[in-house]
């Protein structure tokens, strides 16, 4: 039997395999001989069945298609230069300043523009679940002040906004607000039906990338978007997807004939 | 497909889940994944054959992370702050979580990075202290210092949330 002490460190040491198999057996006898300290080893072996069993599932979880495109695709990678928000504004600056064309080819890449689709189709999402949740602070301006918001909201984004009339489907306006989205900012405008169901428009001006589709997070609300050059569309909602169908192309018809319109 | 990009994709599951305890949200965990996927394949050559992918791949996201995490508090935002374990941010969780799995996952975000990290590679994904070491960058006896001030946290967020309900319950 090896003569040492042990000290609380060797309960980490025992946790994690790295015990020598000869001093387990004096271990144990040490741990029955000192109740707190067996109380101690007892609760953070707990701990990490807990966080084990908390983190398992992940494993599970779908790998999503952008990752295996990336991995799998026969182009060469490109440099860690990915049009993520906080990247895009160095890009931009980049291509603006006469960036290669190499960049403006990488972007049309394979793969590319579904990353881009899908960011803004999760900014849209996202912006969704934080705000149709709130009862009284929803919306930054009401309905009632709506000339004022469509103003505003136009100023903002860069776009002739309107504000869709929906009555037909059910829906009324709540208001609006200006969200950040990409490099750039979105108009988000938040309608209402009478059981309380909300469904949000998302609208930028910002979007490289032409695209359409829809977007679901498991057990989220679903997000029908358009993208289009200088042009992106979300509308939000965790209503039956035939009916988020409906309202979307509605919503988008009236947004694109407002945006084309001369003021 | 290559031999290495195949060993590559059998890896990203692993990459995500390692991700998610660095950073719970989902998006910005699934950035760092992307881009450490997209610094492997820069660097394919890079990576020793034989070598297992998973540590070198492992070691490429926890230096990605490091930068991030540099940039962030350069920005001057507090994510190395710890937080309280009632004002952690609570993602609204999109997978199901029971209350044990979302307590315990608040408590890991709310300890030190660096101490979540050392727990995670040792406890979670079973690297050696030798190989976790390898990975983190740092002397074995810096990781055993940050599994155990680690698991000390950890455990003392979860008794205070303990004690903190059985007052609300003996509230009401």
């Amino acid at each position: 039997m090896t003569a040492r002490d042990f000290t609380e460190r060797d309960i980490h040491l025992a946790l994690d395999g790295e015990l020598p198999d000869e001093e387990r057996a004096a271990f144990d006898m040490w741990l029955e001989a000192n109740p707190e300290m067996k109380a101690r080893s007892n609760r953070f072996s707990a701990d990490r069945e807990a966080l084990r069993f908390a983190m398992a599932g992940i494993l599970d979880e779908p790998v999503p298609a952008r990752f295996t495109t990336l991995v799998a695709g026969d182009g060469r990678p490109r440099l860690p230069q990915r049009s993520r928000w906080w990247q895009a504004a160095a890009a931009a600056v980049l291509l603006a300043i006469g960036g290669t064309g190499g960049y403006v080819a990488g972007t049309r890449g394979i793969g590319v523009e579904d990353v881009s689709a899908d960011r803004f189709a999760e900014e849209a999402v996202a912006a969704y679940v934080v705000y149709a949740a709130e009862k009284r602070h929803a919306v930054e301006v009401p309905a009632s002040d709506e000339e004022h918001m469509r103003n505003w909201l136009s100023a903002r984004i860069g776009l002739r906004l309107v504000t869709p009339d929906l009555t037909a489907d059910g829906f009324q306006l709540i208001g609006g607000r200006l969200l950040p989205a990409g490099t750039g900012k979105a108009a988000m405008l938040l309608y209402e039906d009478a059981e309380g169901n909300r469904i949000s428009l998302f609208v930028t001006s910002e979007s490289g990338s032409y695209a359409k589709g829809t977007y679901t997070e498991k057990n989220g609300p679903t997000a029908v978007y358009w993208l289009d050059k200088g042009y992106g569309c979300a509308v939000v909602g965790a209503l039956p997807q035939e009916r988020l169908a409906v309202v979307a192309r509605n919503a988008y018809r009236q947004l694109i004939e407002g945006a084309e319109s001369k003021v | 497909m290559d031999d290495r990009k195949a060993a590559i994709l059998g890896e990203i599951p692993r990459l995500r889940r390692y991700a998610r305890a660095l950073s719970r949200d989902r998006d910005s965990a699934d950035d760092l994944v992307q881009d450490c996927l997209e610094r492997a394949l820069a660097k394919l050559d890079n990576w020793q054959t034989g070598e297992s992918p998973r540590k070198w791949l492992f070691t490429i996201m926890h230096h990605l992370f490091i930068d991030q995490m540099r940039k962030v508090s350069r920005r001057g935002e507090m994510a190395m702050l710890p937080l309280d374990g009632d004002e952690a941010l609570t993602v609204p969780s999109i997978q199901v979580e029971n209350i044990a799995s979302r307590e315990i996952l608040d408590a890991l975000q709310a300890i030190a990075p660096e101490r979540r990290a050392a727990i995670v590679t040792v406890a979670i994904e079973g690297f050696s202290y030798a190989e976790a070491a390898n990975i983190l960058g740092i002397p074995a006896g810096t990781l055993m210092s940050r599994i155990s001030r680690g698991r000390e946290d950890l455990r003392a967020l979860l008794d205070d949330r303990a004690r903190r309900r059985s007052l609300k319950v003996v509230e009401k």
